[in-house]
């Protein structure tokens, strides 16, 4: 949740494709709605029972006022349930404005240029709501800022991955959360002393590396649960993890909308990304990160009612059969109480992978 | 197993001939020529000897057919295996192999039918990123199991001027590329064509469905079951002008001779997407216990402009964006008013077809704006292809209700 400065005018999101760049170039502070807390559950009376859960209480959480006071919102058209939360979002809280920004289904040159216009509609809407003219040189300035936060992350998951961190992957996830939701700068500030105080000496724990992947899993308590049965998570690939954050860089000369929209388009792909020369590209790609950091085996993560995961599944547990590498997949619904009544299955995956 | 399908199209096909034949004038129908027509494309697609495109439903059907190609959207299969009783088997393989039986069955019917090799082998696969993700899932995951190249449409969810160029530009793009995948050429003469066709379906189907609006109405519950969806498959050939003449001379001749669906029609139904696709006999019910008719379904109308037959790109984007199920709801459910409103309904059916998220998605925004006009709407809560799923005794309950309730109040349009 991001801190009480006045000041601050937060815009807020949903999807890890999100160009976060441009709202801090246009001056506000993009804050990430989380799928977390206890909202009641109301949001099946305006969508279904069977859409995803992250939709579900992200509506949840609109329709009992839970969230920063906002400026905006802005959806992305990733998949079915998240097109339907942006309609429903408007009756839901009818005060705030709302934009839809359409993301290409596959990753071709059309769909570089499709995202650039789109961006720059993205910087029109802005304007109108207040916000600063985009520029070349604003751009630049944040990719940098977020450049910096990024590799903040990335060293703290190092630390993660070599037991160095304390608190390991519940706090790295507890990070995560916090420079998805604060203004760049406090994230900057968090991340920046973490790195330094959180640094420990290497745990010489026994515990079997995994690599998890899926869509969103923000609750730092179900890292712990992974953890405690005796897992230790090597890397991952989750949209609110390793995924969230897009490095971008600007040249001095180039269309800077162009180079957002490739760099947005080219980030390591979610299920809904169709890389049309390679379908379920994912699944090699899931194979060579899980070799590359050495993990014994693989659990999914994957939120029920998912369609663009559930659908791509059958061709990556080919994928990582066929190359030996064990998994586990664990559908959930972002409560810490359905991953703990997979604890068994998880302790006995680990087991089987010492 | 492929020959399990040919032998089954080709029995619909020799029935409905027969029928055709043996009996010209009582029988010769404009539904059993669409029903034919539909079976024969069917067995082209199986023939194992035509060039075949498996693609997403808002594809541009008539491009394809200009082309000389046998495409079809997918869930055609899907549809098919349910109306043939077969599909819990390929239901059970899906599953088997790890397809989530909480998704759209139409796609995991498809994915099992290929498994079990009876999902002919495409040239090329077309996506559409709308009506819904599952579909370019479902493609996705075809061209992989076929090594076949795949081409995805994205169909925007605005219609700024970029939107729709660049969808245009897309069109084009993906007609050079199936070309080259399939060996044919793009004869502009033979494009043309097709698009003067299309625009006379067009013409055509526009009368139909303005001659179906009548009160009493003179279709049945069954005469234009998901025409709307399954026509675009035959535009740009003269088989789609043939069977929307054949409707629109049919309902010329009802309403002149003041035929009626039903002799004492006392609610009036619309119908949300797809109906159910195997046999049941809900329509038979609902007509004999309650007098109640399904008057129009979401997806019979023209909601397109024609196209240039000379320059079709930004008229076939615009037509594919302008799909109702492409469509943000806001735009979905002012076309369901417009319906609701100009056919006169008492109440909206809304099947809620399991694992449908675009339009379950949409359910209780659908069910609102509809309220806000007077008009009720029924949670079927059923799974349009699944025949394991399916309780004919809960449905009929759940139905009856509804339909004891619009007996018993007002018409919103009195
Ligand atoms: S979790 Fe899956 S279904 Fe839900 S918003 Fe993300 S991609 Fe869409
Ligand atoms: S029924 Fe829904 S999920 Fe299934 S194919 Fe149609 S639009 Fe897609």
């Amino acid at each position: 949740m991001p801190g009480n400065s006045k000041s601050r005018r937060y815009i807020g999101w949903a999807c890890a494709y999100t160009p976060l760049v441009l709202m801090d170039a246009a001056g506000f502070s993009p804050c990430r709605v989380l799928p977390m807390g206890n909202p009641p559950d109301q949001a099946g009376r305006l969508l279904h029972e069977t859409l995803c859960p992250h939709v579900k209480i992200l509506l949840d959480r609109a329709m009992s006022a839970d969230l920063p006071p906002l400026e905006g919102m802005v959806f992305t058209t990733s998949c079915d349930a998240m097109r339907r939360l942006a309609d429903a979002w408007k009756p839901a809280r009818p005060q705030d404005r709302v934009f839809l920004l359409d993301l290409p289904t596959d990753r071709g040159d059309w769909a570089r240029r499709y995202l650039a216009s789109e961006l720059r509609r993205l910087a029109d809407a802005l304007a109108l709501w207040g916000g600063e003219q985009v520029t070349g040189q604003r751009l630049r300035r944040s990719a940098r800022q977020r450049a910096e936060l990024g590799s903040l992350l990335h060293e703290l998951a190092r630390l993660r991955a070599t037991g160095r961190l304390h608190g390991s992957a519940a706090v790295l996830q507890r990070l995560n959360n916090q420079a998805a939701t604060l203004p760049l700068e406090e994230a900057t500030d968090v991340l920046r002393s973490a790195a330094a105080e959180l640094r420990q000496e290497p745990d010489g724990g026994t515990d079997v590396p995994i690599y998890l992947f899926g869509n969103v899993l923000p609750d730092p308590d179900t890292f712990a649960l992974i953890e405690d049965c005796g897992a230790r998570i090597v890397d991952d690939d989750l949209c609110t993890g390793s995924r969230w954050l897009t490095t971008t860089h600007f040249s001095a000369a180039g269309d800077a909308f162009q180079e957002l929209a490739a760099a947005l388009l080219h980030r390591p792909p979610c299920a809904r990304t169709v890389t049309c020369s390679e379908p379920v590209a994912m699944a090699r790609e899931l194979v060579r990160r899980a070799r590359a950091c050495g993990a014994r085996g693989v659990v999914c993560h994957t939120l029920k009612f998912c369609d663009p995961y559930l659908a791509r599944l059958p061709a990556i547990r080919q994928a990582l059969r066929d190359e030996g590498v064990p998994l586990l997949v664990i559908e959930g619904d972002c409560s810490l109480r359905t991953l703990g009544q997979q604890r068994t299955r998880i302790q006995a995956f680990v087991e089987m992978l010492v | 197993m492929m020959n399990t399908m040919r032998e089954y199209f080709a029995g619909i096909v020799n029935s409905l001939e027969h029928k055709l034949e043996v009996d010209p004038v009582q029988t010769r129908t404009a539904r059993r020529k669409y029903a034919l027509e539909t079976a024969r494309l069917g067995q082209r697609l199986y023939s194992g000897t035509e060039r075949v495109a498996w693609c997403g439903v808002a594809a541009p059907f008539d491009l394809l057919n200009a082309l000389d190609i046998s495409s079809c959207f997918v869930e055609f299969v899907g549809a098919n295996l349910a109306g043939s009783g077969m599909v819990s088997t390929f239901l059970d393989r899906a599953e088997s192999q790890g397809w989530a039986p909480d998704s759209c069955a139409y796609h995991r019917a498809v994915m099992g039918a290929a498994l079990r090799g009876m999902m002919p082998e495409p040239d090329v696969l077309v996506a559409t990123s709308a009506p819904c993700s599952a579909g370019v899932a479902t493609l996705e995951n075809l061209a992989r199991h076929f090594g076949k190249d795949l081409f995805v449409l994205h169909v925007p969810q605005t219609d700024s001027p970029e939107a729709v160029a660049l969808l245009a530009q897309q069109i084009k793009e993906m007609i050079r590329f199936v070309a080259q995948r399939t060996g044919t050429t793009v004869e502009p003469a033979r494009l043309r064509e097709a698009m003067l066709l299309s625009n006379q379906a067009r013409e055509l189907l526009v009368q139909v469905y303005h001659l179906a609006n009548r009160v009493p109405s003179p279709v049945s519950s069954n005469d234009l079951r998901d025409l709307g969806i399954v026509l675009p498959l035959f535009f740009g050939t003269q088989a789609a002008v043939d069977i929307a003449r054949g409707y629109r001379d049919e309902l010329l001749r009802r309403v002149d001779t003041g035929e009626r669906a039903l002799p004492r029609e006392r609610i009036r139904l619309m119908w949300i997407q797809n109906r159910i696709q195997f046999r049941t006999s809900i329509e038979r019910t609902i007509a004999h216990e309650f007098g109640a008719v399904i008057v129009i379904d979401e997806l019979n109308d023209v909601t397109w402009e024609p196209v240039d037959p000379d320059d079709p790109w930004e008229g076939l984007a615009r037509r594919m964006s302008g799909m109702p199920l492409c469509a943000p709801a806001e735009q979905r459910i002012r076309h369901l008013r417009n319906l609701a409103r100009s056919h006169r309904v008492d109440g909206v059916i809304h099947p809620c077809h399991w694992g449908c998220r675009q339009s379950l998605g949409a359910r209780g925004l659908i069910q609102q704006g509809l309220g806000e006009i007077g008009v009720p709407m029924l949670d079927l809560a059923v799974d349009c292809i699944d025949t394991r799923a399916f309780s004919a005794g809960q449905v009929r309950t759940r139905m009856g209700a509804f339909l004891e309730m619009l007996a018993q109040r007002p018409s919103p349009w009195s």
